[in-house]
């Protein structure tokens, strides 16, 4: 079985970064929604379920440190797709389609959204496009019926639904899934032998138009300080004229 | 000389980083409390990579030079708040593992090195005795071939990574009329007859890295774990001494790093008399110097890992190196706790164990005052 692990870059959470910066300076990491997917990828490997990972993603070369991050945690090979734009989640499912035909994987499993712009519709958006069953936000993933089938755990907001789907499939990974492994250092010697394939979106015969365009960011407005009120009409009455939430 | 990282170390760097920011750093109060040392993380740090980083790659190791190496253990000092790990890790790297690899037979480092590396096994040394500490080699405990074997007869004290360690190189003499050129070194295995490392030593700082009174009674040793010659001992000591002394404290220039930016954000945000302490310049000053000690600690930590990996003469340069970021960091840690004020001498603000845990500095790997020796030797006083 071959799993195909979408994965977008992401600056770091962790690190603090201005929006609207030009992120030069912020350092990147593997979105980690995506890095949950790669993890549980491995582990469908290494209990013997799947044979092969290819880790995806598309970016300029800066991007090649989180390809090799992936391939040190354990992806066998990655293909990269040349292209700095910022795109939109139905771009990327286009160009994701192209590469998932090519690749003929049995499983596409990817974080069910990225943390920057938390948009929740590639995973989704891809399964459309395919024609593929898909398992959205799991938290548990076993195959079945010598893996023609898949038993996925969904995390909902009415509860854990249990569904099964037929294979080949789209699942997005929530964040109970696993805890992902820690790069190794000798895992970061070895992926650097490791091909990148490096392709184009012309190459892949996509063509690029943005449906989104990003206008501006900023920071939230900074919480100011809090008053007190000496009845209930008094708060109502704030309430309604200069908070204007009544 | 050029300290600017190419991307594999700046990969290599930031793996560090993240690594031990998330896997390291778990109870690390408690445990310095009980003087309880973390396993697990140990396990950890041999399967990520860092008691590897120097060994050649045929031997288990990352085959990184001393400066790539010394920068990976700054970042982890960094990240990693558990000072009593790295100070366990630094004493396996530099008295168990490089010996190993410069003086070990093909055989020996076969057998060590690859668990030396992953984590599965932990070395040290045993050197300094009740009697016999800065004057290291009047040491008293005795080594006696005895056809296929050494006998053991002594006892060793401060010794660090004692009661966790698999493995230690313990030097003995061979024959006392000899003086310096009868000191030996052997590895001696945990499970040697006659072999005792199980009485711990409280101590103040790195508390949970162990440290144990060691003592020799007929203990066996075979012959073939005579590490390098017989009688090379001194030679071989004085060699991984020199890479302690250069690079045991780069894991301090990262806690120093991180105490400088605990404290800055501390100054920023606490306020007294209608402003940020740090607008007072009599704070702002001792932020500037802890700034000027951690850069030139860096500086002189790096242009000492740059020099050990184009083999220069660097036993001057190890013992300034020695002498002046353990300086740096107790005035750091001390700094850093007048600036916290009150909260500062609280454990749960985690300042006060840093100074706690900086002050052995000044006396392990030779005291601030034997480096002022070889150093005044070495400039023709």
């Amino acid at each position: 079985m071959k799993i195909l692990v979408p994965f977008k870059s992401v600056l770091d959470p962790y690190e603090a970064a201005a929006p609207g910066g030009s992120g030069a300076t912020a350092k990147s990491v593997i979105n980690p929604f995506d890095e949950i997917a790669i993890e549980e990828a491995l582990r469908i490997r290494e209990r013997g379920e799947a044979t092969e990972i290819v880790g995806l993603t598309i970016g300029p070369a800066a991007v090649d440190e989180q390809v090799r991050a992936a391939m040190a945690m354990g992806v066998d090979r990655a293909i990269r797709v040349d292209d700095a734009r910022s795109l939109d989640p139905y771009t990327v499912a286009r160009i994701l389609r192209v590469l998932v035909e090519e690749e003929g994987p049995q499983v596409v499993l990817m974080g069910k959204q990225a943390v920057d712009d938390d948009s929740n519709q590639t995973g989704q958006m891809l399964a459309g496009l395919l024609g593929w069953p898909q398992a959205t936000f799991i938290s548990k993933v076993e195959f079945l019926e010598n893996k023609t089938r898949a038993r996925c755990t969904r995390e909902t907001d009415a509860g854990l639904e249990v569904i099964e789907v037929n294979l080949p499939a789209v699942m997005t990974a929530d964040l109970r899934l696993n805890e992902p492994r820690y790069v190794s250092l000798p895992g970061l010697m070895k992926a650097r032998k490791k091909p990148i394939d490096v392709r184009t979106c012309e190459q892949l015969g996509v063509k690029v138009q943005p449906l989104t365009t990003v206008i501006s960011t900023a920071r939230p407005p900074k919480r100011c300080a809090g008053m007190r009120v000496e009845s209930v009409e008094q708060l109502v009455l704030k309430l309604k004229e200069e908070a204007k939430v009544l | 000389m050029d300290f600017a990282w190419s991307d594999q170390q700046r990969e290599l760097l930031d793996a560090v980083g993240r690594f031990a920011r998330e896997q390291l750093n778990y109870d690390v109060i408690e445990n310095d409390r009980n003087a309880v040392f973390n396993h697990e993380a140990w396990k950890k740090c041999g399967e990520f990579g860092i008691q590897g980083l120097l060994v050649p790659t045929e031997y288990g190791g990352l085959g990184q030079d001393p400066l790539t190496t010394v920068a990976a253990l700054e970042r982890l000092g960094y990240a990693c708040k558990d000072n009593g790990l790295l100070f366990s890790i630094n004493a396996h790297m530099w008295t168990a593992v490089i010996p190993l690899v410069f003086n070990g037979t093909e055989a020996q480092k076969r057998k060590y090195l690859p668990g030396l590396c992953d984590g599965s096994l932990i070395g040290g040394n045993a050197m300094s005795e009740p009697n016999s500490g800065s004057d290291a080699f009047a040491l008293g405990t005795t080594a006696t071939r005895q056809g296929g074997k050494y006998i053991l007869n002594g006892s060793k004290i401060f010794c660090t990574n004692g009661p966790i360690a698999d493995v230690l190189v313990v030097f003995a003499n061979v024959d006392k009329s000899r003086g310096h050129d009868g000191i030996t070194a052997l590895l001696v295995d945990k499970d040697a007859p006659g072999f005792d490392a199980s009485h711990k030593i409280e101590k103040m700082g790195v508390r949970t890295s162990p440290m144990a009174e060691v003592f020799f009674e007929n203990c066996e040793v075979p012959a073939e774990n005579l590490l390098g010659k017989e009688g090379g001992g001194t030679f071989l000591f004085t060699r991984s001494m020199t890479w302690e002394r250069g690079c045991i404290l780069a894991s301090a220039v990262g806690s120093m790093q991180r105490l400088l930016e605990k404290c800055i954000r501390y100054a920023n945000e606490r306020k007294q008399g209608g402003q940020s302490i740090g607008k007072y310049q009599l704070v702002a000053s001792k932020l500037v110097d802890m700034k000027l000690r951690v850069e030139s600690s860096r500086h002189m930590l790096y242009h000492y890992g740059w020099l050990a990996g184009h083999r220069k003469a660097v036993y001057l340069e190890a013992a300034m190196t020695k002498l002046h970021l353990a300086e740096a960091w107790v005035k750091c840690a001390e700094d850093a706790i007048q600036i916290h004020g009150g909260y500062g001498y609280m454990t749960e603000y985690e300042v006060e164990r840093e100074l706690r845990d900086a002050i052995g500095a000044k006396l392990y790997s030779g005291t601030s005052e034997i480096q002022r020796n070889i150093i005044a030797s070495l400039i023709g006083l």
